[in-house]
């Protein structure tokens, strides 16, 4: 043996040791999370047999309610579009007086568990109140028709479109649609040449999101339109008629009419933003 | 011809712009960093607005807060202001990033200015590929192909090598020439300064200190601070009181009277600089002034004596203004 000292471990290696530790918890801690929320997928594709799920769609009436959501969630996204697409831009753009006011209101309708949102609704727009008088007017009613189901499903869906929107439109730099003005374009050549390609992805996003929000949509749904069916209250009534085995194949519909775009879409938003950092 | 005169509110100071700058005449604002240079750029292109004041662009007025008032959008100034950050928009290719503003009309052949700046294979990679240096370029480009009756450019040479950063004011000099456009560039580097412009105008905190042709600002600095911002190194007290002021590229070594004021001093310290060296010597008359010659070889010893000449000096009086009367 030379006479050299053995070296104790050094602060920093006694940090990176914890770091490793560290590292290997939070990756089993990630493992954990990962199967706990794939798992329940993952036993809908074990407990159906192909047999049960022909026999279930093919029954009378089984196709309906996939129309009827498809209808009602395409119409919601519409509505999104048009209305909460504005609002993002304008508070990204601090453009609105008052701007927590209008962010604590999205968050509010974010953080109000859904059946919560269907009884206020009730209050709101039903056939005894002054806006449900005036839909009859225009011979519509907010409660049991399809436009019920859309305001349902709007009210769901729209904070996670908004406020997904409102992030996308943040994350462009002002100083491109500056730069845009300087090279002469009016705010709204530039908001289609320069801000509208630069959110896309995020915008895209926040649709998908709202999407698979509102086509889920249940809670303020059985409140306030339990007629017509749609897929969510399908699986509801069947799981409390004939039982487990029979809703599941619904389940399975509404997965695979809801999750594909949203799965594209994540796709093509993390290559758009991967193209344009470089 | 620009006239712009305005006060836009800053956090610190106010800034306070009052100048003219004729169509085809180029412009350095020369200022520390922090002056109000950009500020004073981005309130003519309308980015920032002024608390008053009135800026002309030809016949046209960009802005009056006067009655009747008046403000332009910036997409209606075309007005273009060249920025340190280039600004590319990611998601298009460098040529398209280049067409960007030739909505109206082409101001200027593409394939000559591409061609010059260097930019041949690049038109379609994406700004993200690019270099540092390539994206300024490509931003300088866009530019000038765009249709603007002004030009502005904020710190243009940032990440240029001294090649490119020639390239680049020839160019600028040559649009601004045939287009007969008024140019202002902004900068913090003297010689930058004076290698672009015609007239040059010292600002600090916020005010133009002087104005004039950019030899004649550095030989006879309106005051001591402006003497600081153009190279200035240190000022020497007089005898009959007042100051000279010391720059280290006008003191030579030996007795010229002829080309100004003459000193004895004693050498303190030597050192090589460069292809030359330098010398730190002490004068009498003003113990705690530093003066530092510039010899084409070895310097006396230290402790030994030495004649220098200040060439033709600028002189301040006790409030530190020049004095008109000459040094020698």
């Amino acid at each position: 043996m030379s006479g050299l000292p053995v070296a104790a471990p050094t602060l920093l290696e006694r940090a990176g040791r914890a770091g490793r530790a560290g590292s290997l918890l939070a990756v089993l801690a990630a493992g954990l999370i990962w199967v706990a929320l794939l798992a329940p997928i993952i036993a809908l594709l074990l407990h159906l047999s192909p047999s049960s799920i022909v026999s279930s769609l093919t029954a009378s009436g089984a196709f309906a309610p996939t129309v009827i959501s498809l209808e009602a969630s395409g119409t919601t996204v519409g509505v999104l579009i048009l209305a909460g697409t504005p609002l993002a831009w304008l508070l990204a753009h601090d453009r609105l007086p008052l701007p927590r006011l209008w962010e604590a209101g999205l968050l509010a309708s974010l953080l109000l568990p859904p059946l919560v949102i269907g009884l206020l609704l009730i209050f709101m727009v039903g056939p005894l109140t002054p806006i449900g008088a005036a839909l009859s007017v225009i011979h519509l009613s907010a409660s049991n028709t399809f436009f019920a189901l859309v305001v349902a499903e709007v009210y769901e869906s729209a904070p996670y479109y908004v406020l997904g929107a409102l992030t996308a439109f943040r994350s462009v730099d002002g100083r491109l649609e500056e730069q845009a003005a300087i090279l002469g374009d009016r705010p709204g050549r530039a908001f289609l040449r320069v801000t509208l390609p630069l959110a896309a992805g995020g915008l895209a996003m926040a649709l998908a999101t709202a999407w698979a929000r509102s086509i889920g949509a249940f809670g303020a749904v059985i409140i306030i339109a339990y007629h017509p069916f749609g897929l969510p209250l399908q699986i509801w009534t069947t799981l409390q008629e004939t039982g487990l085995a029979s809703a599941l194949p619904f389940a399975l519909v509404l997965l695979v009419v809801a999750l594909p775009l949203p799965l594209l879409v994540y796709g093509w938003s993390a290559r758009a933003q991967g193209r344009d950092r470089g | 011809m620009l006239r712009v005169a305005i006060e836009v509110e800053r956090r610190r100071f106010q800034v306070a712009a009052d100048f003219e700058v004729a169509a085809g005449e180029r412009m350095s604002l020369f200022g520390p960093s922090g002056s109000g240079k950009t500020t004073i750029l981005e309130t003519i292109t309308g980015l920032v607005r002024p608390r008053t004041g009135e800026i002309r662009l030809g016949d046209r007025i960009l802005l009056r807060t006067a009655a009747p008032a008046m403000d332009l959008p910036v997409w209606r100034r075309r007005v273009g202001l060249l920025r340190q950050n280039p600004a590319l928009f990611p998601h298009l290719s460098v040529d398209q990033n280049l067409t960007y503003g030739q909505g109206r009309r082409r101001a200027q052949d593409p394939e000559e200015l591409i061609r010059r700046l260097e930019l041949g294979d690049l038109g379609r990679a994406r700004p993200a590929q690019l270099s540092g240096g390539q994206a300024h370029r490509v931003a300088a480009a866009r530019l000038l192909l765009a249709d603007h009756d002004a030009l502005f450019l904020d710190e243009p040479y940032t990440g240029l090598d001294r090649r490119l950063a020639r390239l680049l004011t020839d160019l600028i000099r040559d649009t601004a020439e045939r287009r007969h456009l008024p140019t202002v560039m902004v900068t913090h580097e003297l010689p930058e300064a004076q290698a672009f412009a015609d007239t040059m105008a010292v600002l600090d905190e916020g005010r133009v200190l002087q104005r004039g042709h950019a030899s004649e600002i550095v030989r006879r600095p309106a005051s001591r601070r402006v003497a600081e911002l153009v190279g200035y190194v240190d000022f020497l007290g007089l005898p009959e009181g007042g100051t000279l002021g010391l720059h280290p590229d006008r003191i030579r070594p030996g007795a010229s009277p002829g080309l100004g004021r003459v000193l004895r001093g004693t050498v303190r310290r030597r050192r090589p600089s460069g292809a030359v060296w330098e010398a730190d010597l002490e004068v009498a008359s003003s113990p705690t002034a530093t003066l530092t010659c510039r010899f084409d070889d070895v310097p006396p010893d230290p402790g030994a004596d030495c004649e220098v000449t200040l060439l033709d000096p600028p002189r301040f009086d006790r409030d530190g203004k020049l004095t008109a009367e000459t040094a020698r």
